[in-house]
């Protein structure tokens, strides 16, 4: 048995192994790198279900005062660790655009780093999860941050990456200042950085809702950019269309779960002053029409699938924030909203890296990114276009599918709640949706292949592939084992209300 | 309101000396905008007078961008700094108090910055010849 | 009898702040962007110092906790500032510019 940090501690120590071996010895093949990356996570995996958890009542001053691994922590750290393993499988299938991209003076120099820096976000996404104090969640943040600016815009000689660097650059540092901004008005009312302690606090504060409603606004653009909420969307398209596509992959799933991981957290103690709680849930209803109206008709005229998925990934941002406007104002109330909007980030996790990984293989062999280079996959590939139309179905919310049973929850709870304008704007966009999404699936299936050459697929991505598609049917018909991970949840803060 | 807490006696030479250096700068731009006709201008007024080159570079000169590498490694490295800084002024007191897990913690954060190092001397960064 | 209060400090920070934050809006040049922003970062960093100043325990210490959230806020925006600077030397090198109209190939 570990403490639960080992985890942490061992994926930067692989980080730095392999930074130093590429580093020593130039001529190592990146494959090799990223195959033992891939390998020594998936132990890392395995370790993770041999942990201790942290001491209950830690004594101050000491390390778990930052730090709690409640289990639904570990459930986030376990997806961490399976995301960055997929990202890396794809990593693996990209290698070739990638080297293409890079001028240098040798074939491949360059690019080791790229199967690297994953290993040092998921790092961040870890401690990311378990962060309970503000000084640690945002040191934990800006490790994800910072790494996925590298990786963005990774692809020295591409144009489009650049410029969704400086795009993702420029927008991001302007929502951690917003945050940091936050922060900084939560400590000068609260005195304290420990998100329990700031609940208790706040709750005996009088008088000052303006203050703390302004807080929490700022505190609230700051997620909003991560999340991709509108209006703070406007990086999400160019940036998804420019970076490389395993690093789209990963900045739509990790980005967006640490965004919303954070929201929770941080809108725990907040919802807990009741003089407030209807105004936040007012702004974060708004937030959740807005975002869902936007994504969801923008992707419309889209043809390029990768802005596509960005629009659309902007869409499932508005139905999770539509499961945390559901938030009733009594705090017990979080727990459920919590398994959903997991649930539905776990959903969103399987089906977005199940497109994003068909997307890197089929672009190999196409000529673009354009849904009309898709036409005809179903002939070249049979099993590349059943796993697209799977993830695609995921996306639309055909019953059955991962997808599908997410939804479901989440207006469920808007049920419960009775927001009924939300389920209005959600059943409209729903069915945008499945225009958008399904336009791919006639192209894949109904229209003729410029060229019928087949595509062949790497062993390992197929068996990912099989993996996800598996998932997102196991995971539509008996959602239970994950949906019970995350309800255990019984973290401090629901207890001291 | 604001300007008034200001307006204490300590703080009066520091306002006068703003007021004049303003001042200053302010009436040598008018001054010279008014007397000296600054806006018209040709291009033979806007050449060398006389004697002197004619200039065949920018005011700016360039640098090569491995003194902007080498700067920016600076900046990282010499910014931990921060970190050691309140360490060492509580490391007495602490190790009586908590052991050695002070010595460790601050040995693995520089263990962590030298292998940041090895790796920026391993990749060149530092290397000023090529 | 000190004049300076903790709303002083405030209203300098936040002055700092919308300056940075306007300077992000109505700036051309992605250098300057930048700069605005680590003025934010430095807005947040004024009025952390000032709060920890004025949040006085029970044992007459400033709240030190503010102080450490500073150091990581330093210490971050400098990591910002050395990964910001170098993408914006790698676009530079690309496309010889840096200002923000002249970014624009990725279009809807």
């Amino acid at each position: 048995m570990f403490p639960p940090i080992t985890l942490e501690i061992l994926v930067l120590a692989l980080g730095f192994i392999l930074l130093l071996a590429e580093s020593f010895s130039q001529s190592t093949s990146k494959r090799s790198l990223a195959k033992s990356a891939v390998f020594c996570l998936a132990w890392i995996f395995a370790l993770s279900f041999f942990v201790t958890s942290a001491p209950a009542n830690p004594e101050p001053g000491s390390f778990w005062n930052f730090y709690s691994a409640d289990p639904v922590s570990m459930v986030f750290k376990r997806i961490a660790l399976l995301t960055t393993m997929a990202v890396l499988v794809m990593a693996l299938e990209y290698e070739k655009v990638l080297a293409k991209n890079i001028p240098s003076a040798r074939e491949g120099a360059g690019t080791g780093e790229f199967f690297i820096l994953p290993l040092f976000t998921c790092s961040g996404l870890m401690l990311l999860a378990s962060a309970v104090d503000l000084v640690m969640a945002f040191a934990a943040l800006e490790l994800v941050t910072i790494s996925f600016y590298v990786m963005v815009a990774y692809m020295r000689g591409s144009h489009a990456s650049l410029e969704a660097g400086v795009k993702y650059l420029i927008l991001g540092a302007l929502s951690t200042g917003f945050f940091v901004y936050g922060i900084t008005w939560i400590f000068g009312l609260t005195g304290e950085t420990h998100f329990t302690k700031i609940a208790l606090k706040l709750a005996s504060l009088q008088g000052s809702d303006t203050a703390i409603l302004f807080a929490l606004v700022l505190v609230l653009v700051g997620l909003g950019f991560k999340v991709a909420a509108v209006p703070f969307q406007s990086w999400v398209p160019d940036v998804y269309q420019g970076a490389p596509t395993p690093v789209t992959a990963f900045l739509s799933v990790g980005s967006k779960a640490a965004g919303f991981l954070l929201l929770l957290r941080v809108l725990e103690p907040f919802l807990g002053v009741a003089s407030i709680a209807h105004k936040i849930l007012l702004v974060l209803s708004v937030l959740a029409g807005a975002t869902l109206i936007f994504g969801n008709l923008a992707a419309l005229p889209q043809n390029n699938l990768k802005r596509l998925l960005a629009y659309s990934s902007v869409g499932h941002a508005g139905y999770l924030l539509m499961a945390v406007a559901c938030v009733g104002v009594a705090p017990s109330a979080l727990g459920s909203v919590g398994a959903t909007v997991g649930f539905y980030l776990f959903a969103y996790l399987l089906m977005t890296l199940l497109s994003f990984l068909v997307l890197t293989i089929a672009t190999q062999h196409t000529k673009g990114e354009e849904i009309q280079h898709f036409n005809g996959l179903s002939k070249r590939s049979p099993f590349l276009a059943f796993a697209l139309l799977v993830a695609m179905s995921s996306l639309a919310g055909v019953p059955l599918t991962a997808g599908f049973y997410g939804k479901f929850l989440v207006f469920a709870q808007a049920v419960n709640a009775s927001q009924w304008t939300l389920i209005a704007l959600g059943t409209v966009t729903v069915g945008a949706g499945f225009y958008f999404y399904l336009r791919v699936v006639a192209a894949m299936y109904w229209a003729e292949p410029a060229d019928a050459s087949p595509i062949q697929v790497s062993g390992l991505s197929k068996m990912i592939i099989v993996l996800l598609v598996a998932g997102i049917f196991v995971f539509g018909v008996n959602p239970k084992p994950v949906l019970s991970a995350f309800q255990t949840q019984q973290t401090p803060l629901a207890s001291a209300h | 309101m604001f300007l008034l807490c200001f307006m204490k006696s300590d703080y009066l030479p520091i306002l006068l000396q703003v007021l004049v250096a303003i001042g200053f700068a302010c009436s040598a731009l008018l001054v010279s905008l008014l007397l000296g006709k600054a806006t018209r201008r040709n291009a033979t007024k806007d050449t060398a007078y006389e004697c002197g080159m004619i200039a065949d570079e920018g005011p700016q000169p360039r640098f090569s961008v491995k003194f902007y590498l080498v700067a920016m490694l600076f900046i990282l490295f010499d910014l931990e700094i921060v970190f050691m800084y309140p360490w060492a002024v509580i490391y007495k007191d602490a190790i009586l108090e908590y052991g050695a897990s002070i010595f460790w913690s601050m040995f693995s954060f520089v263990g962590i910055l030298t292998l940041g190092y090895v790796y920026a001397v391993k990749k060149g960064a530092l290397d000023w010849k090529s | 009898m000190n004049p300076l209060t903790l709303n002083h400090y405030l209203l300098a920070s936040g002055l700092l702040f919308s300056l940075g934050f306007a300077g992000v809006m109505l700036r051309r040049n992605i250098i300057t962007i930048f700069m605005c922003l680590e003025l934010m970062l430095n807005a947040a960093n004024l009025s952390l110092v000032a709060f920890s100043r004025f949040h006085v325990g029970a044992d007459g210490l400033p709240n030190y906790n503010a102080q450490v959230l500073v150091f990581f806020i330093i210490t971050v925006a400098a990591a910002e500032v050395a990964v910001g600077l170098a993408i914006i030397v790698a676009l530079y090198r690309a496309r010889q510019t840096t200002h923000v109209e002249d970014i624009q190939s990725l279009k809807f």
